[in-house]
C-alpha cells in the first residue's frame, strides 16, 4: 500500500518560489520534499539544496550534501521527494533516472516543465517512483500526493 | 692470641662470603621482579590500547536521517560495512552509487576500517557520490 502524502499548499508555493528565483526561466533547479520519520505522510519542510548547472541541468554541491545529510539525523527527517524543473516538457531523462539522492523502492520524483514559470500547480508535471528492482516507473500525481 | 686473630678472621671472611652470597641473592630476586613490573606495565599498556583502540567497535551509518549501529573489526575492508549498511538501511536497488563518507570524505571500499580511521562511535554518512538531473 503507498502512501499518499499529504502538502500543505503554501509549500508547493515556495517551491515555485524557489524554482523562479533561482532559475530565473534559464536553469534548471531542484528542491527536496521532507517529513518527519514520525509522521512520514505530512510534508513539512521544502529545501532548497546548493547545485551548479551541468551539462544543462544540475548537480548538487557534495558539502552540502553532508551538511544536509547530517541535518536530517538531527532532525529527524527524510527525503520523501525530490522535485525539479525542466526546460520545456516534463519527464524523467537517464540522468534522473540514473543520479537520485534516494535509492529506495518508493521514493518519488516530480518533475515540474517550463522551469516552473506556469501557474503554481501540478499541470503537465510528471510523478514517477522507484521500483523494487531499482527502475522507475510513472504513476498519477493524485495516487501519491494530496494537496492540504 | 694469635690463633684467635686468625679463628675471627676466618669468620669476618666467612661472613663476608656470605653477606655476598646474600647481596647476589638479593640482586637476582630484584631483577626478577623489575621483569615481573616490565611484564605487568606492558600488559597494562596493552590493556589501555585495546580500550583506546579496540579491534572490534560499534560505529553508526546515517542514511536518509535514520541512524543504525554497526559492529566493525579493525582489519575488515570498508566495503563490508558498506554492503552491511546497504543491506541494512535496504532494499537499495543500485547499491553502486552509494558510498560511506566521514567526516566528508569518500571512503575508499578497499581500504581497512583502520587505515580509513574509523575510530570507535564515529557517525559516517552512507549517501550518492552524485546526485543531478536534467533534461
Amino acid at each position: 500500500m503507498s502512501v499518499i502524502y499529504q502538502l500543505d499548499s503554501r509549500i508547493l508555493e515556495g517551491t515555485f518560489e524557489h524554482f523562479r528565483d533561482c532559475g530565473q526561466g534559464r536553469e534548471e533547479c531542484q528542491v527536496l520534499w521532507l517529513s518527519s520519520w514520525t509522521r512520514p505522510e505530512v510534508i513539512t519542510k521544502v529545501a532548497h539544496p546548493k547545485h551548479a548547472p551541468h551539462h544543462g541541468g544540475f548537480v548538487l554541491d557534495e558539502y552540502w550534501l553532508n551538511d544536509f545529510w547530517m541535518e536530517l539525523g538531527n532532525t529527524n527527517a527524510g527525503i520523501r521527494f525530490q522535485v525539479h524543473t525542466h526546460p520545456r516538457a516534463a519527464f524523467h531523462s537517464p540522468t534522473d533516472d540514473a543520479f537520485p539522492i534516494i535509492h529506495k523502492p518508493g521514493f518519488l520524483s516530480l518533475v515540474i516543465p517550463n522551469f516552473g514559470l506556469d501557474p503554481v500547480g501540478f499541470g503537465d508535471a510528471y510523478l514517477t517512483e522507484i521500483q523494487a528492482d531499482g527502475s522507475w516507473r510513472q504513476v498519477e500525481i493524485s495516487s501519491r500526493l494530496r494537496l492540504v | 692470641m694469635t690463633e684467635d686473630i686468625h679463628r675471627e678472621n676466618a669468620e669476618t671472611l666467612e661472613d663476608l662470603r656470605n653477606a655476598e652470597h646474600d647481596l647476589e641473592t638479593a640482586l637476582e630476586k630484584e631483577h626478577d621482579a623489575q621483569r615481573e613490573v616490565e611484564k605487568a606495565e606492558a600488559e597494562v599498556e596493552a590493556a589501555i590500547r585495546e580500550i583506546e583502540h579496540p579491534r572490534v567497535f560499534t560505529v553508526e551509518v546515517l542514511y536518509n536521517g535514520v541512524k543504525k549501529k554497526f559492529e566493525v573489526r579493525l582489519e575488515e575492508a570498508v566495503k563490508r560495512l558498506l554492503e552491511q549498511a546497504i543491506a541494512a538501511f535496504g532494499p537499495l536497488p543500485n547499491p553502486h552509487t552509494l558510498s560511506l563518507y566521514k567526516n566528508g570524505v569518500e571512503l575508499a571500499d578497499s581500504q581497512s576500517i583502520k587505515e580509513a580511521g574509523i575510530k570507535p562511535h564515529d557517525l559516517l554518512l552512507l549517501r550518492p557520490s552524485t546526485v543531478k538531473g536534467g533534461a
